[in-house]
């Protein structure tokens, strides 16, 4: 080679390298940037360091429905010594619950099992009529096995909302032939509820990131296991 | 109607989408060619004569010139550009952005440069000053590497591909690197006549080498880095991580597969060269 190339060689390798740091400095500076868009932190939140939103503080919500299997399921009994994580949705939602729930289940893969085991994930169907067990049971696999699915009727359900201060779930209009393969679309609240230590409640809007959940759940578990210990 | 494609944020469907001004950029450029250079005859021309002038691969292949390399890029251009590939690529699919990237900087331009005339002096690198500077070699290795990392940083892509202004912003920053890249490999530069076959296939080589950084973060990242395709709704149950990582080895293997192609053309032709064959020493 001659010197002209070995000059290329050597500048192309030292501007590579700054800037190879640069797409690792952006690609933290951007998911924390994304992280403060999607939730804008309240006080409480950053003197938490918590990536979800602080909600007022109250006891686990007391309901029961039937999981996949037909069992009666109690939300606060089930999950009393877990981390849970809670999302009203359904299986046919072509946006929000499919990338909630593979968010979610990616970064449950990655956490350590004594993390991963302390850790509930509870996905309410806001569409029995079309969300079957088999279907909710098919559905969730996809993402996690261990995920929950529950059901009962619509206006339960609401109910169940009502309480969280979410907004209730609406079946949209089928739309005409053709169109989104004859489906209908169901209005529902996008933020999955997590339910800590204590009282401790957060919500995780639409537009939290893996990096968010990877960041937040083992806090919130160690948070859970210290209060248990005490 | 979009008239370019960005993310929509709608969940995706094969329901053909129209987009306009992909039309009228790749008709523009199509008759800007008609325009300089003409079609006429050049097109249907045989080219059975052994090494014609300008010939990139030996016997047959039709010269540098040929009319038909032009329309090849231009199609890769479009293919590249327009649904659905550019759709899935602007708000949905990592993998399928990094194969936009392929066929509009690396595919598209040195088919496009094919198809321009031998002896236009005014395409020559070295006749202009900005054109001089941006095609020296070591000037287009460095700006297109820089292209390559600067239109890959996950705040550049999120906050560009949402709008359909930004989206074309990425395009033609490609399309304008591929071009400038591929310029010392493909025109005549009568200033730089030490930048033979050889020199030409180092450069190539560097550029296969330099662009392993930006390859190795995306494939091996533990995380999504673009919330544009980590927040997408979901295409056939494609997980984000995965999509990044496939385009992550596209981005490796694609422009491998690219390069070392026109290693090998290199390659024949210095080959020919040290035969003391007839055949040009200045084309790809």
């Amino acid at each position: 080679m001659s010197g002209a190339v070995r000059t290329i060689a050597r500048s192309l390798s030292m501007a590579t390298a700054t800037l190879v740091s640069l797409v690792a400095c952006d690609a933290g500076s951007e998911a924390a940037r994304a992280t403060e868009d999607s939730t804008p932190p309240s006080s409480t939140d950053a003197a938490a360091g918590y990536r979800g939103v602080v909600l007022e503080p109250g006891p686990r919500p007391d309901f029961t429905l039937s999981d996949v299997d037909g069992k009666a399921f109690s939300f606060r009994e089930e999950t009393e010594s877990q981390l849970a994580l809670l999302f009203f949705g359904y299986t046919n939602c072509p946006d929000i619950c499919p990338v909630h729930m593979a968010g979610i289940a990616s970064v449950l893969r990655d956490l350590p099992w004594e993390v991963r085991d302390r850790i509930r994930v509870v996905f309410v169907s806001t569409d029995p009529e079309r969300d079957t067990p088999e279907r909710m049971r098919e559905w969730l696999s996809g993402f996690d096995p261990r995920f929950t699915g529950l059901r009962g009727d619509l206006e339960a359900v609401n109910r169940i909302q009502a309480e969280l201060s979410l907004p209730p779930a609406i079946r949209g209009a089928v739309p005409p032939d053709g169109e989104n393969g004859g489906g209908y679309e169901v209005g529902h609240a996008a933020q999955v509820l997590v339910f800590g230590a204590g009282d401790l409640r957060l919500a995780y809007p639409f537009g939290t990131r893996q990096v968010d959940w990877k960041h937040d759940l083992p806090l919130l578990v160690s948070e859970l296991q210290a209060s248990h210990r005490r | 109607m979009q008239w370019w494609c960005a993310a929509r944020g709608s969940a995706w469907t094969w329901s053909w989408q129209a987009y306009p001004g992909v039309w009228l950029f790749v008709l523009a450029i199509g008759l800007a060619y008609w325009r300089f250079f003409g079609f006429g005859r050049r097109l249907t021309a045989r080219h059975g004569g052994a090494h014609a002038e300008g010939t990139p691969g030996g016997r047959g292949v039709p010269p540098r010139g040929w009319p038909g390399w032009f329309l090849a890029g231009l199609l890769c251009l479009w293919l590249g550009l327009d649904w659905p590939i550019g759709a899935l690529g602007a708000g949905y699919l990592a993998s399928v952005h990094m194969l936009q990237f392929v066929l509009i900087a690396l595919v598209a331009p040195p088919l496009i440069l094919l198809g321009v005339p031998a002896g236009r002096p005014e395409l020559r690198a070295g006749s202009r000053g900005l054109l001089r500077l941006a095609t020296h070699p070591l000037i287009a290795l460095v700006l297109f590497n820089l292209v390559i990392i600067f239109t890959h940083l996950p705040s550049v892509v999120d906050s560009l591909m949402a709008s359909q202004l930004g989206s074309f912003l990425i395009d033609m920053v490609w399309l304008t690197g591929g071009v400038v890249f591929w310029w010392p490999i493909i025109l005549d530069s009568p200033a730089r006549p030490g930048f033979g076959n050889p020199m030409k296939i180092g450069y190539l080589i560097l550029a296969t080498i330099v662009n392993t950084g930006t390859f190795l973060y995306l494939t091996f990242s533990e995380l999504p880095i673009y919330s544009t395709y980590e927040l997408a709704p979901p295409v056939y149950g494609i997980s984000a991580r995965d999509d990044q990582t496939m385009a992550g080895l596209l981005m490796k293997v694609g422009t491998a597969a690219v390069l070392w192609t026109a290693i090998g053309v290199l390659f024949y032709l210095w080959y020919l060269e040290d035969s003391n064959e007839p055949s040009s020493t200045s084309h790809a």
